[in-house]
């Protein structure tokens, strides 16, 4: 057989196997490359004019933190709907007081997660649809080390939902369908469905057959396009 | 379908070499070592310090209005976001936020002030390739220590200005140091560059219609939308053949 046959061939044989991998891949890739990671991050949901901290604010000190709180790690004093507000972790759990009185204000409650959200969303006059604390069993876009979150969907163009953490009144994540989509797209595109890994077998299987097949391909490239083609070539090339 | 076949045809002669780095650089992906490609490989976390006396912390209070009596003067005042108690080499600072991004490694500015004495802390070069060495597991010496302007070609996805140390180990690990805050940005090797010219090229991330660093430029956007009608030429052709019974065993 010669290899302009050969070539013919295993490209269509291979092609028949991994063929729908590869519209896959294609469109998976365009549509992660097309639209902007930062808007798919949902950056573009947040409104990023952040208030500032005033001295006459703070009227609790950290040495009365650390009297409540001996082994307070992270702290950081910053504003929470324009409050100054102590956020610090001790033995593993997140707290939020306030950095006027010293007041324990997590976990918060459903009132202030959504006031929270709605300040940091980038439209001033959203509206709620849905609220939700979650304290187990994560969905699958929410990863488990931010547990406790409230969850508060928008109602807006691309179902946004924003997650915020009931302990430290925290945006911890965001998402919208494109996102949700890209997470689907991305698994597509590297063959794992469950775990979004690139390190499995399926892919290594089908990129390995793709390769061989995309090599007989560029042989028939150069039968077809840079060698002068014969009559023969011409009359099967609808094979 | 004879204008099905001819697409095909003349669009695998524009890609195929992309087709070719995209399968290649696929595979490197699927069969590296992730762990090297990290670039963490003489990576220690630093741990908080234990012996902090909280007593001789200055108020908080203090330094934020300490801010606002030099900002009042300032030609460029600077608001604060937030006040972070950090610990660098075991010492206590206060880090000052003055320009709050989402995340830590976009464009941010801050100040440091030294929790105990309340002076400003600008961080040196002795003080950035201390900072790189506490990171560091590694067997080899600071070699170099350098002030680089983002983008950096190790990790291009940072965005602030940092110090870049070198070590004279035997994958060149290169530490990033935060230059306005002392956070490790992160650590960089000849393993991981070597994983980082295959995502350069299945991005097709060449600088040339956008910014680096980035797998949304123009060239990746035009070559994706070719490969996605070859790819659907071709499968139209395979449906194509089967229909006709071409695929005899």
């Amino acid at each position: 057989m010669s290899l302009h046959r050969m070539s013919r061939r295993y490209h269509k044989w291979l092609m028949l196997i991994v063929g729908l991998q590869f519209v896959i891949w294609s469109l998976t890739g365009s549509y992660m490359v097309v639209l902007n990671i930062d808007y798919i991050h949902g950056d573009s949901l947040v409104n990023q004019s952040s208030s500032s901290l005033n001295s006459a604010d703070v009227n609790f000190e950290l040495h009365q933190l650390y009297r409540g709180y001996p082994n307070a790690e992270m702290i950081e004093l910053t504003t929470l709907l324009d409050q100054a507000v102590y956020q610090f972790i001790e033995k593993k759990q997140n707290y939020l007081i306030s950095a006027d009185t010293g007041q324990l204000l997590s976990p918060i409650n459903k009132e202030h997660a959504v006031a929270v959200a709605k300040h940091l969303y980038e439209k001033v006059d959203s509206t709620i649809i849905d609220v939700r604390l979650i304290s187990d069993n994560p969905p699958f876009e929410l990863s488990s080390k931010h547990l406790p979150v409230w969850r508060i969907d928008f109602d807006d163009f691309a179902n946004p939902s924003f997650y915020i953490s009931s302990r430290t009144g925290k945006l911890v994540t965001k998402r919208h369908s494109f996102w949700r989509l890209f997470d689907w797209m991305f698994s597509f595109h590297v063959m794992d469905y469950v775990e979004e890994d690139p390190s499995n077998k399926l892919l290594l299987s089908f990129s390995v057959l793709s390769l061989i097949g995309s090599v007989f391909g560029i042989i028939l490239i150069y039968f077809r396009v840079l060698s002068k083609p014969n009559k023969k070539g011409v009359k099967n090339a609808t094979c | 379908m004879q204008l099905v076949k001819q697409l095909h045809k003349w669009l695998s002669v524009i890609i195929a070499l992309q087709i070719l780095i995209w399968l290649g650089s696929g595979l490197f992906f699927n069969l590296m070592d992730h762990s090297k490609a990290s670039g963490k490989e003489n990576l220690v976390r630093v741990s908080q310090p234990k012996d902090i006396d909280h007593t001789r912390l200055l108020p908080v209070r203090f330094i934020i209005n300490q801010h606002e009596l030099i900002s009042v003067e300032s030609a460029n005042p600077q608001k604060i976001n937030s006040l972070r108690l950090i610990y660098l080499l075991d010492h206590p600072y206060y880090l000052l936020n003055h320009r709050k991004a989402l995340y830590p490694h976009f464009d941010n500015e801050h100040s440091l002030i030294d929790a105990y004495s309340g002076k400003v802390k600008v961080i040196d070069s002795a003080m950035a390739k201390a900072l790189a060495v506490a990171s560091y597991s590694g067997k080899g010496q600071a070699t170099s220590v350098v002030k680089i302007i983002a983008p950096m070609e190790d990790i291009l996805k940072e965005e602030n200005t940092s110090w870049r140390i070198n070590f004279n180990d035997s994958i060149n690990t290169s530490v990033y140091i935060d230059a306005s805050s002392g956070r490790l940005v992160g650590h960089s090797n000849d393993d991981k560059r070597f994983a980082d010219l295959f995502f350069k090229l299945h991005f097709m991330d060449y600088g040339l219609l956008g910014k680096s660093g980035s797998f949304n430029n123009g060239l990746i956007i035009f070559f994706s939308v070719l490969t996605l009608l070859l790819c659907l030429t071709g499968a139209t052709w395979v449906v194509e053949l089967v229909r006709k019974g071409r695929y005899r065993l």
